[in-house]
């Protein structure tokens, strides 16, 4: 019972401050002052969700792919509520789930090759490669999960 | 083409009107942070509904080709889309205006005044309640983190000054590139001095989560999503520049790093 309660309040934690990095990105893409709210909803729940996921042991790229395709389904509901493109919601919700550190770690591990003794560069090596390889996967389970509404309920035609 | 002509054929001079409209609306999509899919959806909805019988339409990274055809008669045009400037503001302005047309509710003439509303629609936010927001986000990304008050409050500032830079230099039309390493170097600066004076638990989650502001988020979700439905040339081409930045931002950082005497790992 503790054990649940320490993960809820582990989750609670997470969307608040998820939330806030949702609301700030939002506001630097510009979204349309109506739809702030839902922006933010987008990007607290997805958030909370992968990490809750986690908690109970999915691996970062499942994790994500479950943040993802509930965002993707908020996005597509919130659309029909607000009448903006499903975009806006899910764009601004997924920048919480973007993996930022991992990126910035690969990166930096690609850059600090450069001046390594070659002896002592395999760490390097293998932890660019990692952290890159995660966030590529990471990146695309977010594009999937966000599109999986319109994938799955509007398979018209193509139209061009 | 199947010629099924229900629509009466439109001479040149409405072909051109159409395909510019068409193209204008496209260019907005683009530049402000649309998917391809959404670009291409759109011009041909848009000049379709016009009144043209049917719209071809090329989405390259930074051009957008469409031939328009009706009756006889068919008009191509090339239009160039430079830079990008996330605007969900400009695009959801784009949407509900494709949805009016579909219902007839405006014409031509009066596309074209929307269109002028649209592109000179300014910032809903002020510069100051961004510099403080996107401050106050990274400061939050470096709580999930797992940083302390002290990293929060030098993440904060560290991004709040660092946004205020990037507006600066991009007001003043600097490289991307230029612009990117510039303000990765500030954002460097202020979030390692936790680290240089050994301040707080764990100072290195201040140096990364201080220019997460950078991170070109759109670029690579858009990517991904292009690839997934087949755009291949904007995808790629999408993902090389959003990883080119990223590279851009661990360069500048880099740079600071060295300067201060800290590592980052």
């Amino acid at each position: 019972m503790n054990d649940i309660t320490n993960i809820l309040w582990e989750v609670t934690q997470d969307m608040f401050w998820s939330s806030i990095a949702a609301l700030g990105f939002s506001m630097l893409f510009n979204v349309p002052t109506r739809t702030l709210i839902g922006c933010v909803a987008c990007g607290a729940i997805g958030h909370g969700s992968r990490t809750l996921a986690v908690e109970l042991g999915a691996t970062i790229v499942s994790g994500s792919l479950i943040g993802a395709v509930i965002i993707g389904l908020m996005g597509y509901l919130f659309a029909k509520r607000w009448h903006a493109p499903a975009t806006v919601f899910t764009i601004s919700g997924s920048i919480p789930l973007v993996p930022g550190r991992i990126a910035y770690s690969a990166m930096l591990s690609l850059i600090q090759l450069s001046t390594t003794d070659p002896k002592t560069g395999e760490t390097l090596l293998v932890r660019a490669s990692i952290n890159g390889i995660q966030t590529m996967m990471i990146l695309g389970v977010i594009a999937i999960g966000i599109s999986a509404p319109t994938l799955f309920f509007e398979r018209t035609r193509p139209i061009v | 083409m199947a010629a099924s002509t229900q629509k009466p054929p439109l001479n040149r001079e409405e072909l051109r009107d159409i395909i510019d409209l068409s193209l204008w609306a496209g260019q907005i999509l683009l530049q402000h942070g649309a998917e391809t899919q959404r670009v291409e959806n759109t011009v041909h909805r848009l000049g379709t509904n016009l009144g043209c019988e049917w719209m071809d339409i090329l989405v390259s990274p930074n051009a957008i080709v469409a031939t328009t055809i009706s009756g006889e008669e068919f008009r191509t045009k090339i239009r160039r889309v430079v830079g990008l400037q996330v605007d969900m503001t400009k695009v959801s302005a784009i949407n509900r205006l494709s949805r009016r047309i579909e219902s007839g509710e405006l014409d031509r003439f009066g596309v074209r005044s929307e269109l002028q509303r649209i592109s000179q629609i300014r910032s809903h936010y002020k510069r100051w309640q961004v510099v403080l927001m996107v401050g106050l986000a990274c400061a939050a990304f470096s709580r999930l983190f797992g940083g302390d008050a002290v990293v929060f409050g030098m993440t904060f500032v560290a991004s709040a000054i660092a946004t205020f830079v990037r507006q600066e230099l991009s007001r003043r039309h600097f490289n991307m590139f230029l612009v990117v390493i510039a303000t990765a170097f500030v954002a460097g600066l202020i979030a390692s001095l936790p680290s240089a004076f050994d301040w707080g638990d764990d100072p290195q989650i201040a140096l990364a989560s201080s220019v997460l502001l950078l991170v070109p988020g759109v670029a690579l979700i858009n990517s991904a999503d292009d690839i997934i439905k087949g755009h291949l040339v904007t995808g790629i081409t999408r993902g090389i520049s959003g990883g080119l930045v990223s590279l851009g931002i661990a360069l500048g950082l880099s740079l600071a790093m060295e300067i201060m005497g800290v590592s980052g790992l």
